[in-house]
């Protein structure tokens, strides 16, 4: 039943809040296993089809879906070692809005009704605001309550989209549901005009989400103040959530002949989100930031991609689940610099390899993997969304993509280089490095690296068939 | 002859007019009632002519209770925990936020005209004007104010013309009610999350004055 992937961590979430702390930790990792056998029956449709008005099982879904699944078992496993070490007292709390967060995502990736997405998108806000405040200090309260009033707004705003592509629907006479998938059987008699405005507002509204700039301004606050696992989990599952929401639009676009308009649209969008992390990533003096103002960049990146279509909507595809592979391993080993150096600070974070080697080098190469270099994904998706740009004939585009990646890997890596390898000013360590909290964020790296080398060909099926619904091919 | 649904709203331009003028907490959130309760009437009133069944009744006794009382409530209990209950130098004035709620209606008029919408009957074009009023008005709020309780209101004005919108063009929202019931759960989860934040905040804070958060930026 596909329903029980959002039902198995909801009921467990609210069963956390009240266990005892180590009852409620045993169940949390137990969750986080059970939710990633019930995706994996749902990627092999084990189970029989299901036939529901606001839910359904769909490729770009389950790619979501399984991502982060996947990451929420690594996270989790993490997340008990680390709340070992930092003493919260509020865990049970923290854990149980992880797994609610975790439902609230899950019901993204398999809404099908157009307002029902939408629900799910404003519950994944809700559900997650409990983690970035959990500290309590004035820092995380005022990126709560950015991240809270800024999302809700452009969500807001994103319900009058729905609205309008709904009224599209009525203008022209059809009484059909108002699912995605009956929407596109008829997208061809949609009323255009209010389509076009519609996917307007969808973008700015999910598009706040996904930190597209111009309507970035939380992203960078709340994923620097949540606690590091927050953040894995908000830049590796939470951005594609959004993602998928606009996906879906874009989608119901195509399929009414207007996909050169939410082309552009997500070209433009995506363009600004890459300039404007460029230019904010050079000056950074907090690391969180930095990998912030990176997801913002790899948001464009997938935009970009997704804008352009033909072999750029498979690199973009590709980009996303190695996009949110490497940044939570970053994310988890930022952790972990924070736990040892009890600073985000950049300056003050020298001499890594010298006093956590193990997290010195996840962390190294995990940058290697964002910054887009040959072993990992990255480079294969990056490339691939400029063959793409160049056999579509965007000229333009590409060249402020390729000056934005310059831009961001030289403002980043002077940074990097410099809390991996200089001297450091002492030999402190507030707390040790352990194996428990250094093998996660390995484990997802070289996850991204085995799928370099080797791409299952269920998943490889699975982007095609995502990506031929927007005209997406890997020939093409 | 006048039909009930433009007394209900002209009563809605009143409220959104008069929340503007405001500089006081508390007839804030007594007004944010009132407004919940009108507009959660709208729909059953403009469906009168296909005939007011069950289901319509239920679900209007269901939205005064969310938007009426349950919301105001939360919203009362925050400005009672909150020790001040004045509005204080607001980003943009009374008079001046008075007259862009005036100005947010012709606007609405113009725009509506300039939508060609044969197809909608007369009220539902009016009920468009007060909806496209009462969301310009909420983001004004939102924007010209710098108590966080305020801004929350401006926030739950916003949606409320953005449901006024939905009731205008998507009739098919109204028959699904399991859709409109997740919806109305969702905002009710926000005001609740706004309302924890806020209390911690103050507690941080000792205010709730948003000017005083400027640690994060860059």
């Amino acid at each position: 039943m596909l329903q029980l992937v959002f039902l198995i961590p909801i009921i467990a979430g609210i069963a956390v809040f009240f266990l005892p702390v180590k009852i409620g930790r045993l169940a949390f990792i137990a969750t986080a296993l059970f939710h990633l056998f019930v995706t994996a029956l749902e990627w092999f449709h084990v189970t029989e089809p299901l036939h529901s008005k606001y839910f359904s099982n769909t490729p770009e879904g389950m790619l979501v879906l399984a991502i982060m699944s996947f990451l929420f078992l690594f996270i989790s496993i993490y997340t008990v070692f680390y709340m070992a070490e930092v003493e919260m007292t509020k865990e049970p709390i923290f854990n149980g809005s992880m797994l609610l967060f975790l439902g609230a995502m899950s019901m993204v990736a398999i809404a099908d009704h157009i307002i029902m997405l939408w629900v799910a998108i404003e519950a994944t806000t809700l559900m997650s605001a409990p983690l970035i405040f959990v500290h309590r200090s004035k820092a995380s309260l005022e990126a709560t309550w950015k991240y809270v009033l800024i999302c809700s707004v452009g969500i807001a705003l994103a319900l009058l989209g729905c609205f309008f592509i709904i009224f599209s629907m009525e203008t022209s006479d059809l009484h059909v549901p108002i699912s995605f998938s009956s929407l596109n059987g008829v997208a061809a008699q949609l009323n255009h005009v209010w389509l076009k405005a519609g996917f307007i507002f969808i973008v700015i509204g999910y598009g706040t989400k996904m930190g597209l700039a111009p309507m970035h301004t939380w992203l960078p606050d709340a994923h620097s103040e949540a606690p590091s696992p927050a953040s894995a989990l908000l830049s590796g599952a939470l951005l594609n959530c959004a993602f998928l929401g606009v996906y879906r639009c874009h989608q119901l676009m195509f399929n009414a002949g207007l996909g050169d308009y939410s082309s552009n649209v997500l070209i433009a969008f995506g363009l600004a989100s890459m300039l404007v992390s460029a230019v904010f990533i050079l000056n950074q003096t907090d690391y969180k930031r930095m990998l912030a103002y990176s997801s913002i960049e790899n948001m464009g990146i997938i935009a970009v991609g997704i804008g352009i279509g033909g072999l750029a909507a498979f690199g973009a595809m590709l980009h996303m689940i190695h996009h949110s592979l490497v940044k939570s391993s970053l994310f988890l080993s930022a952790g972990n610099i924070l736990l040892g150096y009890g600073t985000k600070s950049i300056d003050k974070t020298r001499g890594m390899l010298r006093l956590f080697p193990k997290t010195g080098i996840t962390f190294f190469a995990g940058f290697a993997g964002i910054s887009g270099f040959p072993p990992f994904g990255l480079f294969v998706s990056e490339l691939l969304i400029i063959l793409g740009a160049i056999k579509a004939g965007r000229y333009v585009v590409i060249t402020i993509f390729i000056f934005s990646l310059i831009l961001i890997f030289a403002g980043a890596s002077r940074l990097v280089l410099q809390m991996v390898f200089s001297e450091p000013e002492n030999d402190d360590k507030l707390v040790p490095e352990r194996w428990t909290r250094a093998l996660p964020p390995i484990i997802l790296l070289l996850t991204s690296l085995a799928l370099v080398i080797w791409l299952p060909d269920s998943l490889y099926q699975t982007i095609q068939n995502a990506i031929s619904s927007i005209g997406g091919t890997v020939n093409g | 002859m006048i039909h009930i649904s433009n007394i209900l709203l002209a009563l809605i331009l009143l409220s959104v007019l008069l929340s503007l003028r405001s500089n006081r907490l508390m007839a804030l959130v007594k007004l944010m009632a009132f407004q919940g309760v009108v507009v959660s009437a709208v729909p059953l009133v403009l469906e009168t002519a296909h005939g007011v069944n069950f289901n319509l009744v239920m679900f209007f006794l269901l939205l005064v209770l969310v938007k009426g009382i349950l919301i105001p409530g939360l919203m009362y209990r925050a400005v009672k925990w909150v020790v001040v209950d004045r509005e204080v130098e607001p980003i943009i004035g009374y008079h001046a936020s008075l007259f862009a709620g005036l100005i947010m209606i012709v606007f609405s008029v113009y725009v509506t005209n300039q939508l060609q919408l044969a197809m909608l009957p007369e009220n539902h074009k009016l009920l468009l004007v007060a909806a496209i009023t009462t969301m310009g008005a909420g983001l004004i709020l939102l924007m010209a104010r710098r108590k966080a309780i305020t801004q929350v209101i401006g926030y739950l004005m916003m949606e409320n013309g953005i449901y006024l919108i939905g009731t205008a063009l998507a009739k098919q929202m109204h028959t699904q009610y399991v859709v409109e019931f997740a919806v109305l759960l969702d905002l009710l989860v926000a005001v609740l999350v706004m309302g924890i934040v806020l209390n911690d905040i103050n507690h941080t804070f000792d205010d709730v004055d948003t000017a005083l958060m400027g640690q994060l930026k860059d």
